[in-house]
């Protein structure tokens, strides 16, 4: 028995974990082993519930285009950190770290679909992106 | 509970006694480490994992917040408990990062046990924009508007539903369609308000884990605000089909002064469910 972990997540509760995502763990749908950095531009910003996410175009090294889909936080809960949804727009450089979701597929839309944990801004500020630093996944680095 | 030493039962075992000793109730406290904990186990040593103590910030210190600083970082008010004009407790107001102390691991039923074991996150009700019920809490606020006859709850999450408690002397509707919330009495005791509910359904999920429960659930709340910023409940499930002994767990709000509850509209968007693919 992994007692570790039990005093652990013992500890985090007694030290006032801040919450995680609200309807699904981060565990259920993310793999903290597969972080990623995309660095691109943003095609879109969907302000919505109950999950926001953010659109990249992001060029690979052979000059593909790809378009990443980042989940973050809800409107509320991002709002609640700072955030509004002029915060970050369409034609925006940006660089994302998250991660990537477990089944690897893409979104109905056709994007690469992950989890966003920062985002380093075209003012080079880098801000939070999750419902809170320490949400169910890897903690914002 | 009794665990075998296989790896995949290790895993969960895990995960269930994460479960039992902080989900619990409340999803949404879910210590996130251990959560991520466990699904990391047996790769190499944690990987992905923040160090204790960075969870606000990071390995550079400093909490990483949002584009225009934390604006949800404004203490609770201090103050006396405010009171109606029949001299109750007035448990109004927006009332947020609510924090679940837990108790004693549930003590289930093989029954209670099996359903746990067979719960496949993926089929969560929450996830597909169903209520969590009662008394699991999602991390955003919840609003209390209270009236000499009734105490009206308002969720911006758990669907952005709501609650009523009648506090007009009624007593429980005899029969109950059983129901996501249930039917909810409450009386004063002294300046405790005691929510006495009955009539749930046996859909929604106690936590991410799967705890089970079933129509005969009866839970009492005891609510309490001891000062202005703070408001404290001690709830007691009860249901012996599913758990052998009452679980009783806490929770404390803070009031927020700076905010109020707004839309949460979960099918709008919800296009991340069917990559849910477990634990």
């Amino acid at each position: 028995m992994k007692t570790n972990l039990i005093v652990f997540a013992s500890l985090g509760l007694l030290i006032g974990v801040p919450p995680l995502l609200a309807h699904h763990s981060f565990a259920a749908e993310y793999d903290g082993n597969k972080p990623v950095t995309v660095k691109g531009t943003i095609t879109k910003v969907a302000w919505v519930n109950p999950h926001s996410y953010l659109y990249v175009s992001v060029k690979d090294e052979s000059g593909q285009t790809a378009v990443w889909a980042f989940e973050t936080s809800s409107p509320n809960a991002l709002e609640r950190r700072g955030w509004t949804r002029h915060a970050v727009k369409e034609g925006d450089q940006v660089t994302i770290e998250g991660y990537r979701a477990k089944d690897n597929a893409k979104l109905a839309d056709g994007s690469i679909h992950a989890n966003a944990r920062s985002i380093v801004m075209a003012d080079g500020r880098k801000v939070f992106a999750g419902s809170s630093a320490d949400d169910g996944g890897p903690a914002a680095k | 509970m009794h665990f075998e030493g296989r790896s995949a039962l290790r895993k969960y075992s895990i995960s269930l006694l994460v479960s039992a000793g902080a989900m619990l109730v409340v999803s949404h406290l879910v210590p996130a480490p251990a959560a991520a904990q466990s699904a990391n186990q047996g790769k190499s040593a944690a990987k992905g994992q923040p160090a204790k103590g960075e969870g606000k910030g990071g390995p550079g210190g400093g909490m990483l917040i949002g584009p225009n600083g934390d604006r949800e970082a404004v203490p609770p008010p201090t103050g006396p408990t405010p009171r109606t004009a029949n001299g109750k407790p007035d448990l109004t107001g927006v009332w947020f990062a609510p924090k679940t102390i837990r108790g004693e691991p549930p003590s289930m039923t093989p029954w209670a046990e099996a359903i746990l074991k067979s719960r496949n996150p993926k089929d969560d009700p929450e996830l597909h924009c169903l209520p969590a019920g009662v008394p699991r809490m999602t991390p955003y606020p919840y609003k209390f508007i209270q009236t000499p006859a009734v105490l009206v709850m308002l969720f911006e999450a758990n669907i952005h539903s709501y609650r009523q408690v009648f506090l007009d002397g009624r007593g429980h509707d005899p029969d109950p369609d059983p129901s996501w919330y249930g039917d909810s009495i409450g009386r004063w005791e002294g300046d405790s308000l005691l929510v006495d509910t009955i009539g749930f359904n046996d859909k929604f999920w106690f936590d991410f884990a799967g705890h089970p429960h079933t129509e005969d659930l009866h839970i009492t709340e005891r609510y309490r605000r001891p000062d202005l910023g703070h408001l404290e409940v001690q709830i007691t499930i009860v249901d012996p089909k599913a758990y052998t002994k009452p679980w009783v767990i806490n929770r404390v709000s803070n009031l927020s002064t700076n905010w109020e509850i707004h839309e949460y509209i979960c099918n709008e968007f919800n296009v991340d469910t069917e990559h849910v693919v477990g634990r």
